[in-house]
C-alpha cells in the first residue's frame, strides 16, 4: 500500500534525516530546516519536458530502458538516477579480479550514457517513494515521475547465516564479500587474490535464484587458474547449496576434473550451518569443518529493500522480497505507472546482464507504448534472452556459453527455457573461440549501454 | 597483401572504371521508396581491382566490401537457391519496408550490411563474429543453417529473404544493400535498404577507425566508383562462428 507524502515522512526519510542531523547540530533548527528544504525541493534537474519516465537504478536494466525509451520516442522526459558515481560491471569481473583483464574493461561512465542517449543521469539515492504524489524522494531532492521504473538489483539475503547477527552479517561482508554486487566488493575480491600466498579458498554457491548462476564456479576456475599460473599451493573448495552445478555443469565438471583435479574440490548439497570469520572457520549441517585462508561467501539474494520502501516487494517462490509484478507487463499490481525490471522480477529468469538488457529493450518499446495510451497484456510480452559465457581457463582464454530463451506454461504458470542449447566444449576449437566470444560479447553490452 | 594496406586501399576506393550507365539494366530489387537511402553507385571488385561477375562467386562464401562508407563493412553471399521475393520486413522503431529478392541470373546474389543489428559488432581485420553459415554447418543460434549468425549474442538472420530476424536478441534485419547486376553480369552497389545503425557505429569505434582507417573523418568517405571485395577469412585474420 502506498503511503500518503506525508506519513512517509514521518516514518522513514525525514526522521532519519532528522535523527541524523540532530547528532551532529543539537538544538539547531536551522540545520533541520535547511536539511527539509533541499530534501523537500526538487532535485536540480530541468523541469520535465514531457511526460516524465523515472528509472531508478543504472544498472543493465536502467541502462537499456532510458536509452531505449529515449530512442522510442524522443519527447518523453527520461531520468536515469543511480547512488553510484561510475558504473562497474559484475560481469566479466571474474577476469579482473583474477588479473587477466584490466579494471578499465568493465568500468564505465555514466555520463557518457547521459550524453549519446539524450537522458538525464541524476547521481542521487532513492530513499522514498510516494505513489500516491508520484514523488521519488531523494538525498538531491524530489522527482516527480509519470512513469516509475524500479531496477535496483539484489541485495543479500544473509539471514540463513547470522539469523539476524548485525555483527556476523558486517564481519562477513567486511571480510569475506560475496563479490555478486560490483564495486568494492570486486576490489576485494581481486586483492585477496592477488595477495593469496596458498592455502584454501572458499568459494559458497547460495541456493534460490542467485544472481549469475555461473559465476561462481566461473571464478572457482578462474581463480584455480590463477594459482596454476603462479605456481601457489592452493585449492578452492566450493561450498554448493546446490545438488549439483546449477549451469553448464558438463563444461564445469570437465573442466574440474580435467584442468584442476588438484586445485579445486566440489562439495554439492552443502548446507552451511555456521561460520566464523574471525577463526575462519565454516562448520556444515553434517559437521564437516572447512578452516579457510580465504574466502567469498556468497549468501543468498534477494530483492533490493527500495522495492519494500516503495510498498512493491513481495516474496517469490525463489527469493524474499522481489518485485510484485505481472509477470507479462511488468507493471507493479494495482499500480500501472510503476514498472520493476532486471533482478528484481519474481519470474525464474536468469538474473544477469543479458537477460536484464534484451527484457529491458522490450519494456522500453512497452512503456513508449504505454504512455501513448496501450494497455499492456500478455500480447505484448516477449522473451527476454540469456546468451552469456563463462571462462574457464586464461591461457589460451577459453570458454563455455548457454544461449537460450523464455516461455509461459499455462498450465504450471510459469515460465521455463525454451530453444536452449549449450557450449560446453571448452577443450575445442569452440571453446578458444568463445574465450574471444565472451570479450565481444562483454563490449557489446557496454556499447548498447553507453554508447 | 597485408590486411592494413589492404583496408587503405579499400579505404582509398579511388580505382578509376570506366562506367557506363546504359550497361546498366534490371529493375532495383529492393527500392519501394520506404526506408531507402541511395549513395553512389559503385562495382563490385577484386582485390586487383577487376570486376567480379555475379556467376562467379562462390556458393555459400562470405564476401566483405565496405559501402557505402570507408568503414561499413557489408557481406555479399551467393545462395545455394533463389531468395524469397517481396518480404515485408519491420524496424526495430516499427517502419515497414520491403526486400525485393536477391540479384544475378537465379536470384542468389544477396548482399546485407554487416553491423549486427543487435549491438553493432562487425568484421574487423582482427576478427570477425558475423557470417553467413553454409547449409551444412551447425550453429547454435538457430535449429538450421544457411543464415545469417552474428555468434556475439547469437542473433540469426534469414540470408534469403532481406536478413529478416530469425532468432536472438536483435531487433530488426540488417540493412540491406542494394544491388544491381548488369547485363556483363557485373555487381554494382546503388543503396542501402532498412534501418541502418551507421550513425551509432560511428561513434562507437573511434578508436578502431583510428586503427584501420586513419581515423573517424576518414572512416566516413564514402565510397565511390568501385568497392573492394576479398573473402571474409581474407579479411579479418579470425573468423569465429557458434
Amino acid at each position: 500500500m502506498a503511503l500518503s507524502r506525508r506519513d512517509a515522512m514521518k516514518y522513514t526519510g525525514l526522521a532519519a534525516v532528522t535523527a541524523a542531523s540532530s547528532g551532529y547540530a543539537k538544538g539547531n533548527e536551522g540545520a533541520k530546516a535547511a536539511a527539509k528544504g533541499v530534501l523537500l525541493s526538487p532535485a536540480p534537474i530541468p523541469a520535465a519536458k514531457g511526460p516524465r519516465v523515472v528509472i531508478v537504478g543504472a544498472g543493465p536494466s536502467g541502462l537499456t530502458i532510458a536509452k531505449y525509451v529515449k530512442k522510442g520516442n524522443p519527447n518523453i522526459d527520461v531520468v536515469l538516477m543511480d547512488k553510484r558515481s561510475v558504473f562497474m560491471s559484475g560481469f566479466i569481473s571474474n577476469l579482473v579480479a583474477t588479473g587477466v583483464l584490466p579494471l578499465e574493461f568493465i568500468t564505465h561512465d555514466f555520463l557518457e550514457g547521459a550524453r549519446n542517449g539524450n537522458y538525464t543521469f541524476l547521481q542521487a539515492t532513492a530513499h522514498e517513494i510516494d505513489r500516491t504524489a508520484k514523488i521519488v524522494y531523494t538525498n538531491e531532492g524530489t522527482v516527480k515521475y509519470d512513469v516509475l521504473v524500479l531496477a535496483p538489483g539484489i541485495d543479500y539475503d544473509y539471514s540463513k547465516w547470522t539469523n539476524g547477527d548485525a555483527e556476523l552479517e558486517t564481519a562477513l561482508k567486511t571480510k569475506f564479500p560475496g563479490a555478486f554486487i560490483a564495486g568494492s566488493e570486486t576490489l576485494t575480491l581481486k586483492s585477496k587474490i592477488e595477495n593469496f600466498e596458498g592455502g584454501v579458498f572458499v568459494q559458497t554457491v547460495p541456493g534460490g535464484n542467485y544472481r549469475c548462476l555461473p559465476g561462481p564456479y566461473e571464478r572457482s576456475c578462474l581463480i584455480a587458474d590463477y594459482m596454476k599460473r603462479n605456481k601457489i599451493k592452493g585449492k578452492v573448495v566450493i561450498l554448493d547449496e546446490n545438488p549439483n552445478i546449477t549451469i553448464k555443469a558438463d563444461g564445469f565438471h570437465s573442466a574440474f576434473d580435467r584442468l584442476y583435479k588438484d586445485y579445486i574440490t566440489y562439495m554439492p548439497s552443502t548446507t552451511i550451518t555456521s561460520i566464523d570469520p574471525h577463526k575462519q572457520k565454516i562448520v556444515t549441517e553434517l559437521g564437516e569443518e572447512i578452516q579457510f585462508n580465504d574466502a567469498a561467501l556468497y549468501s543468498r539474494v534477494r530483492g533490493n529493500k527500495l522495492l519494500e520502501i516503495a510498498g512493491v516487494a513481495k516474496d517469490s517462490v525463489f527469493n524474499k522480497g522481489e518485485a510484485n509484478i505481472d509477470p507479462f507487463t511488468y507493471q507493479v499490481i494495482g499500480d500501472l505507472n510503476v514498472f520493476c525490471t532486471g533482478d528484481v522480477r519474481p519470474m525464474g529468469f536468469s538474473k544477469s546482464a543479458n537477460t536484464a538488457n534484451t527484457e529491458g529493450r522490450i519494456v522500453a518499446g512497452n512503456i513508449v507504448k504505454y504512455l501513448a495510451g496501450t494497455e499492456l497484456s500478455q500480447k505484448t510480452w516477449a522473451s527476454p534472452h540469456t546468451t552469456c559465457y563463462s571462462a574457464v581457463e586464461t591461457n589460451p582464454l577459453r570458454a563455455i556459453s548457454v544461449n537460450a530463451g523464455y516461455a509461459y506454461d499455462a498450465t504450471k504458470k510459469s515460465f521455463g527455457f525454451a530453444d536452449a542449447s549449450t557450449m560446453e566444449k571448452w577443450d575445442t576449437k569452440e571453446g578458444e573461440d568463445a574465450g574471444k566470444g565472451l570479450l565481444e560479447w562483454g563490449k557489446g553490452l557496454y556499447r548498447d549501454f553507453f554508447n | 597483401m597485408e590486411r592494413r594496406n589492404f583496408l587503405k586501399i579499400m579505404a582509398a576506393g579511388a580505382t578509376v572504371v570506366a562506367v557506363n550507365p546504359s550497361l546498366i539494366r534490371g529493375t532495383l530489387y529492393a527500392d519501394d521508396g520506404r526506408m531507402y537511402a541511395a549513395y553512389e553507385k559503385v562495382q563490385i571488385v577484386d582485390a586487383a581491382g577487376v570486376p567480379i561477375k555475379a556467376s562467379s562467386l562462390e556458393k555459400e562464401v562470405t564476401y566483405i566490401f565496405n559501402y557505402p562508407y570507408a568503414a561499413t563493412p557489408c557481406m555479399l553471399i551467393n545462395l545455394p537457391e533463389s531468395t524469397s521475393q517481396e518480404v515485408e520486413l519491420k524496424s526495430e522503431m516499427g517502419e515497414t519496408y520491403v526486400w525485393k529478392n536477391g540479384v544475378g541470373k537465379d536470384r542468389t546474389v544477396v548482399a546485407y550490411v554487416a553491423i549486427c543489428a543487435h549491438q553493432l559488432t562487425h568484421p574487423t581485420p582482427n576478427d570477425s563474429f558475423i557470417k553467413y553459415v553454409p547449409k551444412s554447418t551447425p550453429t547454435m543460434a538457430y535449429s538450421k543453417s544457411g543464415i545469417i549468425v552474428c555468434s556475439s549474442h547469437l542473433s540469426a538472420y534469414d540470408a534469403a529473404a532481406g536478413a529478416k530476424n530469425l532468432a536472438g536478441a536483435a531487433q530488426q534485419p540488417l540493412a540491406a544493400v542494394v544491388l544491381k547486376v548488369a547485363d556483363d553480369d557485373t555487381i554494382w552497389a546503388v543503396g542501402i535498404l532498412g534501418a541502418d545503425k551507421f550513425q551509432d557505429y560511428f561513434k562507437a569505434f573511434k578508436p578502431e577507425f583510428k586503427e584501420f582507417y586513419g581515423g573517424t573523418a576518414q572512416a566516413k568517405q564514402l565510397v565511390s566508383i568501385s568497392a573492394k571485395t576479398v573473402k571474409l577469412t581474407e579479411f579479418s585474420k579470425e573468423v569465429i562462428q557458434y
